[in-house]
């Protein structure tokens, strides 16, 4: 509470109180208006998009965006335009989303949790503090140090190098697996979450020993302690932990669209960009390119792709975060108050 | 049922500061060279000052934490290496360590839960157990464990503790964290659970008054050693160095250095006269315990009044004060009047002494035969 319940109908802390629920009440209007606007623009036509100034509410509305997204259904039933630039139906690219966050989640959360356990409460002395550095110091490089080592990693996995190693003394290479293209090439780097990691290990951190004791005195394996005892405690956490890994995998961009090459298995977000980027993408140098991109606006427009369906697009791309939040707000509010988070 | 025998047991500190109570206590092992043999059905009470490595003793019994050196033995049967899963031991926790998410009926039952036992036996033993505890405890558990009280959780504790038949049963500090009148129920509930299962049972306290009470035998430790073992009466009338005589009674024994010389003692300037005593001349430390003063005596010391505490509830008093700068307490009848100075004489079958350099008791009252 930022104000006690006591002494509201002092004059000034009422004014204060009523401040901060008008500062509270533009904030919101604030993060909304995108929200609104993506909403409305999906019904509008796609001339009405360009009006000057924009229409608050959509003066014909209508859902030929959104038919028009769920009508590419196939490849072929439309035309050569579509094809081009989303050869595959929209729930492909839905599936690989999926597919990439939850098979990334299904390991990642137990092998994150397992770890920070062990490091919490497995371990000692020196070893934990210097294993612990080891993990956070994976938060310290950023991501773009690690995007060609990791690169190359799913091309001669588990090889991190541009040409796979001979085996010694032999003509032959050592046998690798090329991730590179697959499911795996986002679910193995996402395996181990360092943020996750510190987040479950000061959680762990405060169950006290004495209860993990007495249950090894009552005769519980380590792995069942953890099952029985451990995890019923930090389900909060874990809805925590699910809600950042699933918000930041679901939108993760950069690295799908390195490692994906094929249209059937790139996710949403790569499948959106690619689409918005077509659209969008305007800088010519000269006037041959300009004429090109002329060309393909006009091929795109033809099509019958416009602004709606980008929002649309947007949307859908939008409603598994929010979806997910609405799973797990009960807990992710008593994780945020029993972590200090944000 | 079974017998416990520690032998040469050696435990160093892990590396952990914040485990460590003091600073010094770091470059020392938390327990060197224990030796201890618990009999069948025995209670041994642990008592000692704070980072003394009574609960560390505790631990390496329960094998939740193992020796550096030295065997753990129950019954002659060396587990000193056996998990403490599979030791068949029953533990109670200073914070009482219920699982959280599980209501109290859980916590009884997640022993029978792990070792895949059938849901009658896990049933009828928590019946039975229901009832030696008493009443209102079938309403106990059906609760989650975090809505119970501090004493409520630690009958729950001790439920889980013996719903299993433990071979012997480690008790660490379990009644601390309750308030003075549950504490007293509370031990004495214990005590009469303890008696009617005759498990072997050591239980650590830094009260030596709890240790009195629950122990048939005491064990007095410091800085990982065990000073002394025996039952109140011998540690209390022979100590066997001055810190077993001042850590046991309350208040605590008065030291105060002295020379003898025949059948004189000099305290500071007084000489007092003496009954003889088989020891030779020179410099002695003089212990008195509060009750072995006589009061008003004029060939006595004379003793500076610091104040009277006056304990209604025992019919007595305490002078406390000093003698030559040391203090000194002093047992008194309830209605002693306020006094400055006040003279008074040891009782000299009641006085200790120690070497004047080293701890060692070289006399001490015997043990008195009450019976």
């Amino acid at each position: 509470m930022l104000f006690p319940k006591v002494g509201r109908k002092e004059p000034r802390l009422r004014f204060a109180w009523y401040t901060v629920v008008a500062i509270l009440l533009v904030g919101i209007f604030l993060h909304l208006l995108p929200f609104y606007f993506m909403i409305t623009t999906s019904f509008k036509s796609a001339a009405e998009t360009f009006a000057i100034p924009p229409t608050i509410w959509p003066e014909n509305p209508n859902t030929s965006a959104w038919e028009f997204i769920f009508n590419v259904t196939t490849a072929n039933s439309t035309s050569a335009q579509v094809r081009d630039i989303m050869p595959q139906p929209i729930g492909i690219y839905a599936r690989n989303s999926v597919i990439m966050v939850f098979g990334a989640l299904a390991i990642s959360l137990p092998v994150t949790a397992f770890a920070a356990y062990a490091n919490s409460k497995l371990q000692s002395g020196r070893s934990a503090r210097w294993f612990f550095l080891f993990f956070i110091g994976t938060l310290m490089l950023p991501g773009a140090v690690t995007l060609i080592p990791s690169f190359l990693l799913t091309r001669n996995f588990p090889f991190p190098l541009p040409q796979t190693p001979m085996i010694p003394g032999t003509e032959n290479p050592f046998p690798t697996v090329r991730i590179w293209d697959t499911p795996w090439a986002v679910i193995i780097p996402a395996a181990f979450n360092a943020f996750n990691f510190l987040l479950f290990k000061g959680f762990f951190d405060t169950i006290p020993n004495s209860i993990i004791q007495a249950a090894r005195v009552d005769g519980g394996s380590e792995f069942n302690i953890f099952r029985r005892i451990v995890f019923p405690m930090s389900i909060p956490v874990f809805a925590v932990a699910t809600w950042f890994q699933f918000s930041a995998l679901w939108d993760s961009f950069l690295w799908p669209l390195v490692v994906f090459q094929s249209s059937d298995q790139i996710p949403m977000s790569v499948a959106v960009y690619n689409l918005i980027n077509r659209f969008a993408s305007a800088g010519a140098t000269n006037s041959q390119q300009a004429m090109m991109q002329s060309q393909a606006m006009t091929e795109l427009l033809d099509a019958g792709i416009g602004w709606p369906v980008l929002m649309v697009l947007g949307i859908l791309q939008t409603i598994p975060i929010f979806l997910m939040f609405l799973v797990c707000r009960e807990y992710l509010l008593k994780g945020v108050r029993l972590r200090g988070l944000r | 049922m079974a017998k416990v025998e520690l032998k040469n047991i050696v435990r160093n500190y892990q590396a952990q500061l914040e485990d460590t109570a003091l600073i010094e206590d770091k470059n020392r092992p938390a327990l060197s060279n224990i030796n201890l043999t618990i009999a069948e059905g025995e209670i041994v009470s642990v008592v000692g000052p704070s980072g003394c490595g009574k609960s560390t003793l505790l631990k390496v019994i329960a094998g939740l934490e193992f020796p550096d050196s030295g065997q753990v033995l129950y019954n002659d049967f060396d587990v000193t290496h056996v998990e403490p899963q599979k030791r068949g031991i029953g533990m109670v926790f200073q914070d009482y360590a219920l699982y959280p998410t599980m209501k109290g009926q859980g916590n009884l039952h997640y022993y029978f839960e792990v070792h895949q036992r059938t849901q009658e036996e896990m049933d009828q033993r928590t019946r039975e157990v229901a009832q030696i505890m008493g009443v209102g405890f079938d309403q106990l558990i059906g609760q989650n464990t975090t809505a119970l009280s501090g004493g409520e959780q630690q009958r729950v504790a001790i439920a889980r503790c013996i719903v299993r038949d433990p071979l012997i049963f480690l008790m660490d500090e379990p009644i601390s964290n309750l308030d003075a009148k549950l504490r007293e129920r509370t031990r004495i509930e214990i005590k009469r659970m303890l008696r009617k299962f005759k498990v072997t049972t050591l239980y650590v306290t830094h009260d030596q008054q709890e240790a009195i009470f629950m122990g048939d035998r005491i064990v007095v430790m410091r800085k990982g050693n065990i000073e002394q073992v025996g039952t109140f009466d011998e540690l209390y009338y022979t100590p066997v160095n001055l810190f077993v005589a001042t850590f046991i009674g309350s208040p605590p024994m008065s030291i105060l250095p002295v020379s003898k010389q025949g059948n004189t003692l000099k305290i500071g300037d007084t000489s007092l006269e003496m009954l003889p005593i088989s020891l030779e001349d020179g410099a002695y430390r003089l212990g008195v315990r509060s009750e072995g003063w006589e009061l008003n005596n004029p060939q006595g010391v004379m003793m500076a009044v610091r104040h009277i505490e006056r304990i209604p509830t025992e019919q007595a008093s305490f002078i406390h004060g000093t003698v030559g700068g040391e203090s000194v307490s002093v047992l008194a009848p309830l209605d002693q009047a306020q006094v400055s100075e006040i003279r008074v004489m040891p009782k000299w079958d009641q006085v200790y002494f120690f070497d004047a350099s080293s701890e060692a008791a070289l006399h001490t009252p015997s043990v008195p035969e009450l019976f």
